[in-house]
């Protein structure tokens, strides 16, 4: 192997990272709260969890194309990429909020609202400490799915190591394909295993 | 003197069901009444209406004169402590957080909190060098359930309420729990509100018994009064404490 391609797999992979981490950032900044306003409003849960999961069937590929020809949000580029893998990592973030704060057992939720807690406190105190490991689930579960899907982001300028798989299909070059797929297989062992052990980490009881 | 606690007229419907009806009730300072009925009886509801974790659908429920309504439910909560089957202690808190926790809501200062979590753990007997800095499910059942009754006591509330507080529990635990209780009320003489369905635990805490019917005031007595009472529901539960009447 050449220190040229050396340099071009290093530079994919920052790319690559980058683009994941901003896109699960932006999905958890956006679904966390979603889901935690979603466990007080129960009858707009059916309508949210809906729309996520009907974003979750579109294809990959399909989501990334539709995208291009919406004004703001499309286009060429990373943005339209960051847009899409977003949409596909809010499910798992919401649903697993969701479920982690309604999961909360019942006689310790009455008795917090008993105690005098005040919805803040009952949020912050109880609710979110006792679902942090599943909601880090959550997070842990669409982080993995959005480094592979990343992968296709190359289709649409998007950058990232799918830029080898793209390049490498279009030659007929395996080594080329094996030079995006396995720095990504890789990446997601990393993050399931990181991602992993901080649940573990936060087991509150 | 007003009572402490006072349901007038109080009704309450829920899911379309009337679960409780024109329950009218005063408890007065220092005495332990009884709510005793079956299940789907009414009386988890009625206790709930104390601390406004249920609001009346007609009458109002008084605590201190002020109908439940028009307190700030927060500060009205505060002010009563609450026990409930499962204990309900927070999983992620240790014993002396959990303890610790109302006066801390409160805003008292660490050192003072510190002091009453260790004297409350020494009067439901567990030493706090042991069990402290423990967490619930390092705890047997019944510890638990001391934890909870302690947490409840840990800001000085004038109000207790149990809500079949020994329920869950195996009948040699429960003995002790229903003894400690006993002795704990003689030693702080506060105002209780007790739910059960187990007519012996009614006849041992009680000063007074209230028995629930299908929502509606069946009997109010005192424990000597209610093994007297007539009425087909009160010998339904007597029928309990005699093992002979017991059909084969």
């Amino acid at each position: 192997m050449t220190l040229a391609l050396w340099n071009e797999i290093v530079e994919l992979t920052v790319e690559h990272v980058v683009l994941v981490a901003t896109s699960m950032a932006i999905a958890t900044a956006v679904a966390l709260p979603a889901g935690i306003l979603l466990t007080r409003r129960a009858p707009l849960q059916r309508w949210v969890m809906g729309f996520a999961n009907i974003m979750q069937t579109v294809p990959s590929l399909a989501l990334f194309g539709f995208l291009i020809p919406v004004p703001l949000l499309g286009g060429i580029g990373k943005h339209t990429a960051i847009v899409a893998l977003v949409l596909y990592a809010l499910l798992p973030v919401l649903r697993n909020t969701l479920a982690g704060i309604l999961g909360v057992d019942r006689a310790v939720r009455e008795s917090a609202i008993a105690m005098g807690m005040t919805g803040r406190q009952l949020l912050w105190e109880v609710e979110l400490p006792l679902a942090a490991r599943t909601i880090l689930a959550g997070v842990r579960v669409a982080t993995v799915a959005t480094i592979g899907t990343a992968t296709i982001a190359a289709a649409i300028g998007g950058g990232g190591l799918g830029v080898f798989i793209f390049q490498g299909l279009a030659s007929v070059d395996t080594a080329q394909i094996l030079a995006g797929a396995v720095p990504a297989a890789f990446l997601a062992l990393l993050a399931d295993g990181g991602l992993g052990w901080a649940e573990k980490k936060l087991s509150p009881a | 003197m007003t009572p402490l606690v006072s349901f007038r007229n109080v009704s309450c419907r829920l899911g379309g069901k009337d679960v409780l009806r024109e329950l009218s009730l005063d408890i007065e300072a220092g005495e332990t009444l009884v709510l005793l009925g079956r299940s789907g009886s009414g009386k988890t509801t009625a206790l709930k209406m104390v601390n406004a974790l249920l609001l009346p659908s007609a009458g109002e429920v008084r605590v201190e004169g002020t109908p439940t309504a028009a307190w700030d439910a927060i500060r009205l909560r505060r002010r009563i402590g609450y026990v409930i089957q499962e204990a309900g202690l927070f999983p992620h808190f240790t014993v002396e957080q959990n303890v610790g926790l109302v006066p801390r809501l409160e805003g008292w200062p660490a050192e003072k909190i510190r002091a009453r979590v260790h004297a409350l753990l020494e009067q439901v007997e567990l030493p706090p060098a042991q069990f402290a800095a423990r967490y619930p499910r390092e705890l047997s059942g019944g510890q638990r359930q001391r934890v909870g009754v302690a947490r409840a006591l840990a800001a000085d509330p004038p109000l207790l309420l149990f809500d079949e507080p020994f329920g869950a529990l195996d009948p040699v635990t429960r003995v002790e729990l229903q003894r400690q209780f006993l002795a704990l009320r003689r030693e702080i003489g506060k105002t209780a509100i007790f739910v059960t369905h187990d007519v012996r635990e009614a006849l041992l805490m009680a000063t007074r018994i209230a028995l629930l019917h299908d929502g509606r005031l069946d009997v109010l007595a005192t424990p000597a009064e209610f093994l007297r009472a007539p009425g087909e529901e009160v010998r339904a539960f007597l029928a309990c404490l005699d093992p002979q009447g017991i059909p084969a």
